[in-house]
C-alpha cells in the first residue's frame, strides 16, 4: 500500500456515487471526442494536403476567375513540372438539394495527371478522357448518392444556371488521403463550352506540380512575380494553404463546435468538483485522523487530487471505450457513406483521444483544486471534532 | 534544552519515581467565541512518568480533551510549557509538531476512525507509511501489531466486518504501530458495551505493564477510570 493506491481505494468509497460520476465523466468525453472529431474530419483534409503541389488563385479573392492564358506562363516558371486547372461548378442534385458535395470542372488529362493519388479503374478513366459530358466521382459520393458507373445524372447549377447532363464514367478512390473520395469531376470543356463568351477560357485556380516539395514557398513566389504587372493579380500558396483558405469559409461553425465541445468539458469539471467537494466534506473527520498520526496538509491535498484524478482517468478512458466504436462503426461510417462530401475521414484519430485523455485527466485535478486546499486548510482538532 | 531535560530526569529518578515524560507547567488555553472570552484551561500544571496510566475525568467543558489535545501536540496552549517525550512543544513549527506526533504519539478516538477502504492490516499500517521503511517491514510490524492487540486472525477483515471491540483494538494496533512513548485516548470505551470496553481497558493496562507505554485517556466512565494508575479531576479549567 502507497499514498496513491489509498487514494484511487476512495475512489470506491461510494460505489454509486463513483459509477454515475465516472459515468458522467464518459458521457462527457464521448460528446467530447465527437465533436472535436467533427472539427478534425473538416480540417484533416487541408492537413494532408500535398507537399508537391502549389495552388494559385486571383489575388482578391478565389471566387475571381483568371485567365486560361496564365496556365502557359505559369508552365515556364522554374521549379514546375506540370499545371492544371479547375473551376467550381457548384452544382446540386435536383431533388436533394440539403446534400452538399463538391463539383469541380477540370481538364482530366493534366487533372490525372497532378493528381497522381486518383485511383480509377483504367477502362473508366480511358471512358472519362474521351466523353465531354462524362463525370468521375469519388467513391464515397457515389454511395452517398447511389449513383453507378454507366448512369445518366442531371444535375442543378447554382453558379452555372440550369439543368446539366452528366454521364457517371469512373468511379474513384484515392491512395493518399490528399484527395477525399466525395467529388464529381466534370470536363472543363463541358463547362466552358456552354457558358456566355464573357465567362470563356477562364480558370477558377491553377494547381501545379512541383519538383521538389521544399521549393513550395519559392515557386509561389515566383508565380506571383510573373503576374505582378498584369490586370489580374494571383496569389499562390501550397496546397495546404489553399485548402485552409476554403476551410475559412466554415470557420464560424468549426468555433462554435470548438466553444461547445470545451463548454461539455468545463461541466463536465463542475460536477466532478461538486462530487470531489462533496467527499471532502464527509472525510473531514478521517482527515483529521490523518493530520493528528503526523500526516501534512500537503498529503491531504494530495489525497484529494489524486482520487479526482483517478476519476478523471477511469471516466476518459470509458469516455474512449464508448467513442470508439460509435465513431469508428457507428456514426463515423454512417456519415461517410451517407454525407461523405461533408464528413470524407470521419474517424477518431489519435490525437482526438490523446487530448481527451490528457483533458479528463488535468480537469480532474483542475476541479479537485479547490476541495483540496479546504481540505488542507482543515485544523485538526475541529476536523476531529467532526463526526461524518 | 536536552540537557534540562535529562537532568530533570535524573532529579526524578533520585527520588525513586519514573522519569517523567508529560510535563505540563502553568498551562493556560483560551477560546475566544466572538467577543466572548472562554477560560478552557486556566494555569495548570501536570507531570507524568514513563508507564503510567492517567485518566482525565470532568464534565463537559471542563477542558479535559483540551488539555489532550495539548499534551498530543494537536493543539497550542496560549501560555504556559509543554513538554513531552523531551521536547519542548510549544515552540514547534506545525510540520514540527505534525513528526513530533508520527514518532512520539499514539491516537485512540472514541470513533475509531479507520478507514473503510483499507483492511484492518492497511489501516495499522497507516502511519508507517510516513517512515522510509521497505512495504515489507511496514507490514510486518503491522502484523505484530495487530498480534499484539489479539486480532491475528482477522487482520484482512475491513472494519465494517468486525464489531466495535475489534474496530477499537484496530486503532490501538494503529496507535502502537510506530512505537510512541504516549498514547492519548479519547473516550476510548464510549461507543462500547461493557464486556468489550474492559477488554479494551485490559488491553490498554497491558501496553502500560508489558511496552512501558505512558497512556493519558479522557472518560467519563468511572470505571474505565478505575483501570488507570492515577486519575485527575478537572472542572473548569482546573484540577480539583
Amino acid at each position: 500500500m502507497n499514498l496513491a493506491t489509498l487514494a484511487a481505494r476512495n475512489v470506491l468509497r461510494n460505489k454509486l456515487r463513483s459509477v454515475l460520476t465516472v459515468l458522467g465523466v464518459a458521457v462527457a468525453i464521448l460528446a467530447f471526442v465527437l465533436l472535436r472529431t467533427v472539427i478534425w474530419s473538416w480540417t484533416v483534409a487541408a492537413e494532408y494536403a500535398a507537399k508537391d503541389r502549389v495552388a494559385t488563385r486571383h489575388k482578391i479573392t478565389f471566387i475571381n476567375p483568371l485567365p486560361l492564358r496564365y496556365k502557359s506562363q505559369i508552365e515556364q516558371v522554374p521549379g514546375v513540372s506540370e499545371v492544371t486547372w479547375a473551376t467550381w461548378f457548384g452544382a446540386k442534385h435536383p431533388t436533394r438539394d440539403q446534400e452538399f458535395f463538391q463539383s469541380i470542372a477540370v481538364d482530366p488529362k493534366s487533372f490525372l495527371s497532378v493528381y497522381s493519388e486518383v485511383i480509377v479503374p483504367a477502362e473508366q478513366r480511358e471512358k472519362w478522357l474521351g466523353n465531354r459530358q462524362g463525370a468521375l466521382v469519388g467513391e464515397s459520393l457515389a454511395k452517398q448518392m447511389g449513383w453507378k458507373v454507366g448512369d445518366r445524372i442531371t444535375l442543378t447549377g447554382t453558379i452555372y444556371p440550369g439543368d446539366w447532363q452528366f454521364d457517371v464514367d469512373g468511379i474513384y478512390t484515392v491512395k493518399r488521403s490528399s484527395l477525399d473520395k466525395a467529388t464529381l469531376w466534370m470536363h472543363w470543356d463541358y463547362l466552358n463550352d456552354s457558358v456566355s463568351p464573357r465567362q470563356k477560357d477562364q480558370a477558377g485556380w491553377y494547381l501545379s506540380r512541383i519538383k521538389n516539395a521544399g521549393d513550395a514557398a519559392t515557386v509561389a513566389k515566383r508565380i506571383d512575380a510573373l503576374f505582378d504587372s498584369q490586370d489580374q493579380q494571383t496569389l499562390s500558396m501550397d496546397e495546404h494553404a489553399m485548402n485552409a483558405s476554403f476551410l475559412g469559409m466554415f470557420s464560424a461553425i468549426l468555433k462554435a463546435i470548438d466553444v461547445v465541445s470545451v463548454v461539455i468539458l468545463l461541466i463536465m469539471m463542475l460536477i466532478l468538483g461538486n462530487t470531489i467537494a462533496m467527499g471532502v466534506r464527509e472525510r473531514t473527520n478521517e482527515y483529521g485522523m490523518l493530520r493528528a498520526v503526523g500526516f501534512l496538509p500537503k498529503h491531504i491535498g494530495a489525497f484529494v487530487l489524486l482520487e479526482a484524478v483517478v476519476v478523471g482517468l477511469l471516466g476518459g478512458i470509458l469516455g474512449l471505450i464508448f467513442a470508439y466504436p460509435v465513431v469508428e462503426k457507428g456514426v463515423g461510417r454512417f456519415l461517410e457513406e451517407n454525407m461523405g462530401a461533408m464528413f470524407p475521414y470521419f474517424h477518431m484519430d489519435a490525437s482526438v483521444a490523446a487530448l481527451a485523455l490528457l483533458l479528463s485527466v488535468a480537469l480532474g485535478f483542475l476541479a479537485a483544486l479547490v476541495p483540496a486546499y479546504r481540505a488542507m486548510q482543515l485544523n485538526v482538532v475541529d476536523s476531529l471534532r467532526r463526526v461524518g | 534544552m536536552t540537557q534540562t531535560a535529562t537532568e530533570s530526569n535524573q532529579a526524578v529518578k533520585a527520588e525513586g519515581q519514573k522519569p517523567a515524560v508529560i510535563e505540563v507547567k502553568g498551562i493556560s488555553k483560551t477560546y475566544f467565541r466572538g467577543k466572548e472570552k472562554l477560560d478552557v484551561l486556566r494555569d495548570l500544571s501536570l507531570t507524568v512518568g514513563e508507564a503510567e496510566f492517567v485518566a482525565l475525568m470532568g464534565p463537559s467543558g471542563s477542558g479535559k480533551t483540551t488539555l489532550l489535545n495539548i499534551i498530543a501536540g494537536l493543539d497550542r496552549p496560549s501560555s504556559g510549557s509543554v513538554r513531552v517525550a523531551g521536547a519542548d512543544l510549544v515552540g514547534m513549527s506545525d510540520a514540527a509538531l505534525a513528526g513530533f506526533r508520527a514518532q512520539n504519539v499514539g491516537f485512540i478516538f472514541q470513533t475509531y476512525n479507520l478507514l473503510p477502504v483499507l483492511t484492518a492490516r492497511e489501516n495499522v499500517e497507516l502511519p508507517l507509511l510516513l517512515t522510509k521503511l521497505a512495504p515489507a517491514e511496514r507490514r510486518r510490524r503491522a502484523e505484530t501489531a495487530l498480534k499484539v492487540v489479539g486480532l491475528a486472525e482477522r487482520m484482512d477483515h475491513y472494519p465494517r466486518q468486525l464489531s466495535g471491540g475489534q474496530e477499537q483494538r484496530v486503532t490501538i494496533a494503529r496507535a502502537i504501530v510506530t512505537d510512541p512513548r504516549v498514547i492519548v485516548a479519547d473516550e476510548p470505551t464510549g461507543d462500547l458495551d461493557r464486556e468489550s470496553a474492559d477488554d479494551i481497558l485490559k488491553l490498554l493496562r497491558k501496553l502500560v505493564s508489558e511496552f512501558n507505554k505512558t497512556i493519558i485517556m479522557v472518560t467519563h466512565d468511572p470505571a474505565a477510570a478505575e483501570s488507570a494508575g492515577t486519575v485527575h479531576h478537572l472542572d473548569k479549567g482546573k484540577f480539583k
